[in-house]
């Protein structure tokens, strides 16, 4: 057999594993995982058109005015300059006092009155919270900001794609390939047909990534063009011209080669053990914490190079408490060709493991007994 | 040219410290062969070891000529009905079987053509589009059956493929094995129903612990065991005279009488012997309604061979 | 059943009349049945070597924890450090909720490990008539099974959470004590809160996937992914009301309210004990479908 038959051996196999990773019910919360950073961006575009149309219904402020607005200022001077609030929001609340000295044992209520105004500048949305009466805090921040959205899809991308989606995403379509095989007692149907068993995982593998690819670069693509359709068409224009190219393809790149890089793992896993959640916790713990980590022990992870090639830095996460912030080093990244490289060896390390196990995959009936092959 | 053969050579497998089979050497030449043996014998792992699906510990298989570790080659010309009956979520019948032939490179018509036959052959026409999830245990078999068939094999390994089957389908299937066989194929299968193995075998393979125990056909085996004495059901009238008679010879061993005392199961070193003995009693006037061998039978065989670890 | 062939007529099938009747012997008590299934889990589960090792490994930080409450009782130790060390070396609120965060996690990788072989054997193996056709209703099954992973889970959360308060307690006095019982149950409680939510999971999981190695990595992927699902609503929508959708945060936040310790922003209390009963409800939901005794062919 030459080795285009075995290449079109393990592209017939991939075609039937597909079907299996596209449609089966079990792989429909992988869509979900896919789909939901998407979905979520667009429950926020729509919510900020009704908040915008609903406040801009109630009249515009100068921007030059919003901004004059200063701590400590009387609500009624705020309201004779800024004029009647779209939302203007009371609340009263008592507080319980406890004299010391010679009234102390008599509980006495204070009552503390609170108002929230909000204004719109068309393009800013300025939220006041008055106390008793005086400005204590302010805050204005525009309602739809791109360069804030862009941001905040680096850190979707790198915290929620790449740590989970992709992670636990690869986890069930990869480790479905073989392992969920053996639980279903099938194996042997494709361990009797006419094929190398390296062109069988070739097939199993390709399917696999075909079907994380597709889903997990294709969710946040999505997730993407959500993100820009909610802009200001002039403002996407002027930001596709300059990079916005090459950050689709770069966010594309770093989801199929997490799929590729994270999809071997789970493969290789479902091989060789028979509880492969382990590795994956394992894994997911060292990825957890592969920040914290000197810096050569950073780079024994998937998702050092995957972060490498990530156009946009990810925020860090501020609600970490501070000694743990201090412990972070995260490594200089890795430059792209590097992180391309560094993965794909990694990958191709992890597939000739595969190959070897692949290789003495036996059917056992005693262990058939006992459920676990 | 040399007959295409099945070939063990000290082949041996071991599940960790549980013993699959011991040191079987084994020449199986085309036709029909039955591997017969008590429950846990060794008769999946050896034809799981025939077809790839385990691999020897020690020794080596030759499969007609192409090693059991190359399933390239070796799935081409073998054709396997496992006695698991799970089926792919996805498949149907006919899907099942179209599938697993383009993995053997042949075409979709032609595929969707060879598998419609397999299953036409197997009586499953109707079923074919259904999912397998919904098969009884023998549509499953049945199926099994057909996809071992689809791709025309020269070698056919069959686990248990009469069991579940109604007696129609058995019969028709019975007919296919003696059609293949005939074809100069090899079909090896388990069974433990033994006397269908007995009427359908050319030879008997029996098992015992791992280990062949005997091989050949079933009255050559029988009469292989000199040392073991031959049993006989002698049905008469006066059955404590012809025992009495017979006792005298010196080939008898023990004879027992029945409870209806009409019969006598006797044990005789010697056939050739006791016929004629037999022959001379009825001669002289005692009426001998009957007497029929007791051991012919695969399960006299199991007693025989391997009645104490049964 | 018996064939006999009477005067040259045909075979006549014997028939006897058979009445079953019940066992009527006298049966152990409930409380004794119910029993019988945690014994058995527990025996199989402290067979399994990586079981033992992840509780071995779970139990460093308590001692570690024991090690900090004999420093902040013995003055003399706390000499030569600064002040400011000092008043870090202090068992109060904060203590025991770093002490509950860590074992929390312990938890979890504990339940994604011992959880999945609860019911997904049974149901995979259709063992479930074997079960219900002894004296065991499926609410007794299901209880047995949670009092599985309640003893497991129990070995390293409340247990030495209750040890380091008792050593704090009997090294500080009685005054603590009195002072400071609110910790002690506040521990005790917000533990056994996570617990049920990970046993919840845990079998809930283990029943959906009828895999144990597809239920591990629903245990898992219920926490991290529902953590990662709410801080993406948080992002995204520049809110904190997400925090109540990730079960973590939510019992953190009613750790923090139990042991008096300063909360995140988010939301409060009552909105996580919400939450937390309504996940738990569906968890309990999963567990009703699939725990029958029946096998569907599709």
């Amino acid at each position: 057999m030459n080795n285009r038959l075995r290449l079109k051996q393990a592209w017939t196999i991939a075609r039937i594993e597909l079907r299996r990773a596209f449609i089966s019910k079990r792989a429909f919360w992988v869509y979900g995982l896919a789909l939901l950073p998407a979905i979520i961006f667009f429950g926020h575009s729509v919510a900020v058109k009704f908040r915008r149309e609903r406040l801009s219904a109630k009249g515009l402020v100068r921007p030059a005015v919003m901004d004059s607005i200063r701590p400590g200022e009387a609500v009624e001077a705020v309201l004779e300059r800024l004029g009647k609030p779209p939302r203007d929001f009371q609340w009263e609340r008592y507080r319980r006092i406890r004299p010391k000295g010679e009234a102390a044992g008599i509980t006495a209520h204070e009552i503390i009155s609170h108002r929230r105004l909000t204004y719109f500048d068309g393009q800013r949305e300025a939220i006041l919270n008055f106390t008793d009466g005086k400005l204590i805090s302010s805050q204005i921040r525009r309602l739809l900001s791109f360069e804030e959205d862009r941001r905040i899809f680096a850190g979707v991308f790198q915290y929620f794609y790449l740590r989970l989606a992709v992670f636990f995403g690869c986890l069930g379509i990869f480790m479905n390939l073989f392992r969920g095989e053996m639980l279903d007692k099938t194996l042997h149907f494709w361990l009797l047909a006419p094929a190398r068993r390296e062109v069988l995982l070739a097939g199993k593998y390709g399917a696999g990534l075909i079907a994380s690819a597709v889903i997990f670069a294709g969710g946040a693509l999505l997730c993407f063009g959500v993100l820009l359709w909610t802009h200001n068409p002039a403002e996407v224009q002027a930001y596709w011209r300059s990079s916005g190219m090459g950050h689709v393809f770069w966010y594309a790149a770093a989801a199929v080669l997490g799929c590729i890089g994270y999809g071997s793992i789970f493969l290789a896993a479902g091989l060789l053990l028979r509880n492969p959640v382990i590795p994956a916790a394992v894994l997911l713990a060292w990825e957890g914490i592969n920040n914290f980590l000197p810096e050569i022990l950073q780079k024994l992870s998937v998702l050092y190079y995957l972060q490498s090639l990530c156009p946009v830095p990810a925020p860090v996460d501020k609600s970490m408490p501070a000694i743990l912030q201090l412990l972070l080093a995260p490594a200089a990244p890795a430059s792209r060709a590097g992180a391309i490289l560094g993965l794909l060896s990694v990958t191709a390390f992890v597939l000739w493991l595969a190959c070897l196990a692949v290789r003495r995959m036996q059917i056992s009936t005693v262990l058939r007994r006992r459920n676990l092959c | 040219m040399t007959e295409p053969t099945v070939i063990f050579e000290e082949v041996s497998k071991f599940y960790g410290e549980v013993l699959g089979v011991n040191r079987i050497t084994l020449r199986i030449p085309p036709g029909i062969t039955s591997l017969a043996g008590p429950n846990g014998s060794g008769k999946t792992t050896l034809m799981n070891l025939m077809t790839g699906l385990i691999h020897p510990d020690h020794g080596s298989i030759s499969m007609r000529g192409i090693s059991s570790r190359d399933p390239e080659r070796l799935m081409h010309i073998t054709g396997y009905a496992t006695q698991y009956d799970a089926a792919p979520r996805w498949a149907t019948g006919f899907s099942f079987i179209t599938t697993g032939l383009l993995l053997f490179g042949y075409r979709r018509p032609e595929a969707e053509e060879k598998a419609w036959k397999a299953l036409e052959t197997l009586g499953l026409a109707e079923a074919a589009h259904r999912k397998m999830a919904s098969y009884s245990k023998g549509m499953r078999q049945r199926v099994g059956l057909a996809q071992a068939i689809a791709h025309e094999p020269e070698l056919l390994v069959l686990d248990e493929p009469l069991n579940g089957l109604d007696p129609l389908v058995r019969a028709e299937t019975i007919v296919l094995f003696r059609f293949w066989a005939a074809q100069g194929k090899h079909v090896i299968l388990s069974s433990h129903v033994l006397q269908e193995v007995d009427a359908i075998s050319d030879r008997v393979i029996l098992i015992a612990n791992g280990m062949i125990v005997a091989e050949g056909k079933i009255r050559d085996v029988r009469e292989e065991i000199q040392e073991r004495p031959s049993k006989f059901i002698v049905r008469c009238r006066e059955a404590s005279r012809v025992a009495a008679l017979l006792f005298s010879e010196d080939f008898i061993t023990e004879i027992r009488l029945n409870e209806d005392r009409q019969g006598l199961l006797v044990l005789a070193k010697d056939r050739e012997r006791f016929s004629r003995s037999i022959r001379r009693i009825a001669l002289d006037g005692h009426e001998i309604d009957s007497v029929i061998p007791a051991d012919e039978s695969v399960d006299a065989l199991y007693e025989y061979l391997i009645g104490e670890g049964k | 059943m018996a064939i006999t062939a009477v005067n040259g007529q045909e075979d006549l099938m014997a028939v006897y009349r058979l009445g079953y009747q019940r066992y009527q012997g006298p049966v152990a008590g409930r409380w004794a049945r119910l029993k019988v299934i945690p014994r058995f889990a527990w025996r199989r589960l402290f067979q399994q070597r990586l079981t033992v090792l992840l509780i071995v490994i779970a139990l460093i930080w308590p001692l570690l924890c024991a090690a900090f409450v004999y420093l902040a009782n013995n003055a003399e130790l706390l000499k030569g450090f600064g002040k400011q060390f000092q008043s870090f070396v202090e068992v109060n609120g904060d203590f025991f909720m770093a002490f509950m965060k860590v074992q929390a996690v312990f938890a979890v990788f504990l339940a994604a490990l011992a959880g999945p072989g609860l019911i997904a054997p049974d149901l995979a193996n259709n063992a479930l008539p074997l079960y219900f056709s002894r004296p065991l209703t499926r609410s007794d099954y299901a209880l047995s099974k949670l009092a599985v992973l309640f003893g497991m889970l129990s070995l390293i959360t409340w247990v030495p959470g209750l040890f380091l308060f008792g050593m704090q307690a009997a090294m500080a006095g009685r005054e603590w004590f009195w002072a400071n019982w609110r910790l002690g149950a506040g521990m005790v409680l917000g533990f056994i809160l996570w617990i049920l939510l990970l046993s919840l999971a845990a079998m809930a999981g283990s029943a959906y996937a009828r895999m144990k190695a597809v239920a591990g990595g629903f245990v898992l992927g219920f926490f991290f992914i529902l953590g990662g699902v709410s801080e993406l609503i948080n992002g995204i929508f520049r809110v904190t009301w997400g925090h109540a959708l990730n079960p973590a945060w939510a019992s953190h936040r009613i750790w923090c309210a139990m042991l008096r310790v300063d909360p995140a922003a988010g939301p409060g209390v009552p909105a996580c004990i919400s939450m937390l009963f309504v996940i738990m409800f569906l968890l309990a939901l999963v567990i009703e479908r699939k725990v029958r005794p029946v096998e569907v062919i599709s």
